[in-house]
């Protein structure tokens, strides 16, 4: 009787785990003693919670979202998007011109200091891309600027930009977090990638590893006082727990929400869901070197197969669904585009498999172990096997997937690309392009035609002109069905009622400078 | 002489049978076996039956049936994210896990009563067996089946290999217990004394002998590896997905907990149900084997 007791607790507790698997980081969380997290309307603090800890905290030495997130707050770029039309408007320089292809120069706004009181001039914007760019850093992000040849300091306020070839893309770079502006003084004589130094709204206070970041506000702002006193970055791993924390008021803000917490969160009368309309492109990559991937046949086959449509529906509105690759929030794209590709047609591509004998294998399919893609992947898996393309999952860690991905062992894999800079070129340059096989071209594409496409809109500075590059280039891939896109991105983020002011940009980025509580 | 044998041969079928008859009487005395009893038969015939009993395929997906509650048309036990109906996969499920089951069971028993029959027989094994033993029981169980998982890779027939390594010292120390008792037992005594050789009489003599612990073993330990194999699967180191197994079931439904309870709860009905049928069977099992244990 006792076993029988014992094996009941057994399962009462397995059950149990089932429901709060990832409740285990919610003492430890809670312990931390927030004390000051309290309700009351007057407390300018605002806490997020992250799933993961951030890399670094240096726009230099990183390039993945968590740390940028970080970076916004504490540093800033020459350029930004402006996030409701899209243009790319100056931040810290006041303005540009471009006398010839190769050269760039800009003003810089005066009388702006660092956290640590280093002032910020032409000297700091050389000293930084220089930095960037050089070997010896090895920044992630160095290929940002990588067409730089020379930077120059013309006057106190003026710097050129020197570049090898024309780079068309320049002003989307230099609005990339990477290439924000750090404090010279503070790179030199300390480790900004610990203790960030730069123009921002908020200054960097502490950082304990794996459980959270904290920053203040910064009095001295050049735009004015920002709305908040403190802001703490969280770790929380689990989507789900945070959705529990906000709801006990712990944790205030999240992002990155996906379409099974959706609900939960439209239930819940003191949160708020905002979406927009992102830059993110989700995909089905397939391993150009290997048979019969490399057949425009089996591709197309597969491409047939897929009822993209109702795909796209089960993730109940947080994605977009287009037939390009090159997605309606990024530069490049054109409307004419959706009218590409090969549409959900299981008899035509039943029809294809059968001629060619695509289904005498099984192909081996990589999917990374995160939520959004074992959907895909179990999706697709079952759509292929109607038409008789047998597919064998293999799920995968995120960081183990990259490398493995890296590597090209596999046949087919979901690949996604956020595209910080909401350009087209950025996204199919280091995607697509015979230059990045063995790094970021992991479906090992090689296409003669469409890498010169792509390669000519990065080297005009002509927009209306690399645009029509682009949407060549983006054709030419839709057509070969190298990718094919599974939805674009929908930009999701939780917030608390008492936070006024917070906007999303396209590309996942989010500044808090304008953000206040009420 | 062939007609003793053959007289010996049919007094021992007769015993057989009233033993067995016994058991079973004694068993169905037993009203909790009796449930656990019914429930594993339900769950055997659903395994077996398993394509005439569900209108769908387990892996057959219809996206504009999603997450359907339970008691929709069509699909009684409601659909999963992917519109896979429940029935279906729990159905199938029962399969997997009476499989996995059977089979990492099986694998340990095997290499549990050798080396517990090798190790109560022989003194001179007993010391290294027994040592090797208590190795492996120095692991924490699931531990040391996550441990061979990872060397081994994910899948379902690893999970049934680590399980099996997993019960392996806990059969093999039951075993050379009873070989140690049964062993100074006169009749084997006798069959030494006829020049009979150690195989015959641990495998003859000593094995029919010490049945009936290997027996309540393998059936407590069908509800630990049933178990195990869920905890794993949930764990993402067993089933792959689209595998309709129970624990992978809980642990894909976890994130609509609180749109569609009913993903995670009625496979987590399911494990329970069986697990607990398998361990009062086993309890059941070992008060009607064992002779000297008085209910009342």
């Amino acid at each position: 009787m006792k076993k029988i007791l014992f094996s009941l607790v057994a399962l009462t507790f397995l059950l149990l785990a089932a429901c709060s698997s990832d409740s285990n980081g919610n003492n430890e969380q809670g312990s931390n003693g927030n004390e000051e997290g309290g309700e009351s309307a007057a407390d300018q603090e605002l806490i997020y919670a992250t799933t993961s800890d951030a890399p670094g905290l240096s726009p230099i030495d990183t390039n993945d979202s968590v740390s940028s997130n970080v970076v916004d707050q504490v540093f800033e770029t020459l350029f930004v998007r402006n996030s409701d039309t899209g243009e790319i408007e100056p931040r810290l320089a006041e303005s540009y011109e471009t006398p010839d292809d190769t050269t760039w120069v800009i003003e810089l706004k005066e009388g702006i200091e660092f956290h640590d009181g280093t002032p910020f001039n032409a000297e700091a914007v050389k000293y930084t891309f220089e930095t960037l760019i050089d070997p010896e850093r090895a920044a992630p992000r160095a290929s940002l600027l990588a067409p730089v040849e020379s930077v120059e300091v013309e006057d106190e306020y003026t710097v050129v930009i020197n570049t090898k070839e024309p780079y068309g893309a320049m002003l989307a770079a230099l609005s990339h977090s990477n290439s924000a502006i750090v404090s010279p003084e503070a790179d030199q004589n300390g480790d900004i990638n610990q203790e960030p130094v730069g123009t921002g709204p908020y200054k960097f206070v502490e950082w304990s590893k794996g459980d959270q970041i904290v920053l203040e506000k910064n009095e001295d702002y050049w735009r004015g006082e920002p709305g908040l006193d403190k802001v703490t970055f969280k770790v929380v791993p689990s989507v789900s727990t945070a959705i529990s924390m906000m709801e006990t008021g712990e944790v205030h803000f999240i992002d990155g929400v996906t379409s099974e917490h959706k609900s939960r969160i439209e239930g819940n009368d003191s949160f708020e869901l905002i979406t927009k309309d992102g830059t993110p492109v989700y995909n089905l990559g397939f391993n150009y070197e290997h048979e019969p991937m490399n057949d425009v046949e089996f591709r197309k086959a597969v491409s047939h197969a897929l009822n993209r449509d109702s795909y796209v529906e089960t993730l109940d509105g947080l994605g977009v669904r287009s037939n390009s690759i090159v997605g309606p929030q990024v530069f490049g794209y054109d409307e004419s585009n959706e009218d590409l590709g090969y549409e959900y047609d299981p008899e035509k591509a039943k029809e294809i498999v059968e001629e060619n004998g695509f289904d005498s294998e099984t192909y081996h399919m990589l999917v990374p172990n995160r939520d959004a893609y074992i959907n895909m992947g179990e999706i697709v898996q079952a759509q292929l096997s109607e038409v008789g393309i047998n597919v064998e999952m293999e799920m995968m860690e995120w960081g183990t997937f990259l490398d493995v991905a890296t590597e090209g062992e596999f046949d087919l894999t979901f690949l996604s690309w956020s595209n910080v800079t909401g350009d087209g070129s950025e996204l199919l340059y280091p995607n697509l392009h015979s230059d990045n096989i063995g790094s970021s071209n992991r479906a090992r594409y090689a296409n003669d035609e469409f890498d010169q496409l792509v390669e000519a809109s990065r080297d005009t500075t002509d927009q209306e002109a690399r645009k029509e590059f682009l949407v060549e280039a983006n054709q030419l891939a839709v057509e070969d069905a190298i990718w094919i896109p599974m939805h674009h991105g929908v930009i999701a983020a939780a917030v608390h009622e008492s936070v006024k002011g917070l906007e999303l940009e396209s590309t996942g980025r989010w500044e808090l400078y304008q953000v206040t509580r009420e | 002489m062939t007609t003793q044998t053959v007289s010996a041969k049919s007094i021992k079928n007769v015993e057989k049978e009233s033993v067995f008859k016994d058991t079973f009487k004694r068993i169905l005395k037993n009203k909790l076996a009796v449930v656990g009893l019914v429930i594993i038969s339900i769950q055997v015939l659903l395994a077996i039956f398993a394509p005439l009993l569900t209108s769908y395929a387990p892996d057959t997906q219809n996206l504009s049936a999603r997450e359907l509650p339970i008691g929709s048309e069509g699909h009684w036990l409601g659909t999963d994210n992917h519109g896979r109906d429940m029935w279906s996969r729990i159905v199938y499920g029962a399969r997997i896990s009476i499989l996995v089951g059977i089979g990492s069971v099986g694998l340990g028993l095997l290499g549990g009563v050798v080396l517990g029959l090798l190790s109560g027989y022989y003194r001179k094994l007993d010391g290294i067996i027994m040592r090797l033993m208590d190795l492996l029981f120095a692991f924490p169980g699931i531990l040391l089946a996550m441990l061979i998982i990872a060397i081994l890779g994910t899948s379902l027939v690893n999970v049934v290999i680590a399980i099996s390594i997993w019960s392996i010292p806990n059969c093999a120390r039951i075993v050379r217990g009873s070989v140690l008792s049964t062993k100074k037992e006169e009749y084997i005594l006798a069959q030494r004394s006829l020049g009979s050789s150690d195989r015959r009489i641990m495998f003859k003599h000593i094995l029919p002998n010490i049945t009936a612990p290997i027996i309540v073993f393998a059936t407590m330990r069908m509800a630990t590896a049933i178990l195990s194999t869920s905890a794993l699967s949930y764990l993402g180191l067993g089933a792959q997905p689209p595998t309709p197994e129970w624990g992978a079931m809980i642990a894909a439904g976890q994130d609509y907990m609180w749109t569609s309870p009913h993903m995670t709860i009625v496979p987590g009905i399911a494990i329970m149900l069986v697990v607990f049928a398998f361990n009062v069977v086993g309890d059941g099992l070992r008060d009607a084997l064992d002779p000297n244990m008085d209910l009342n």
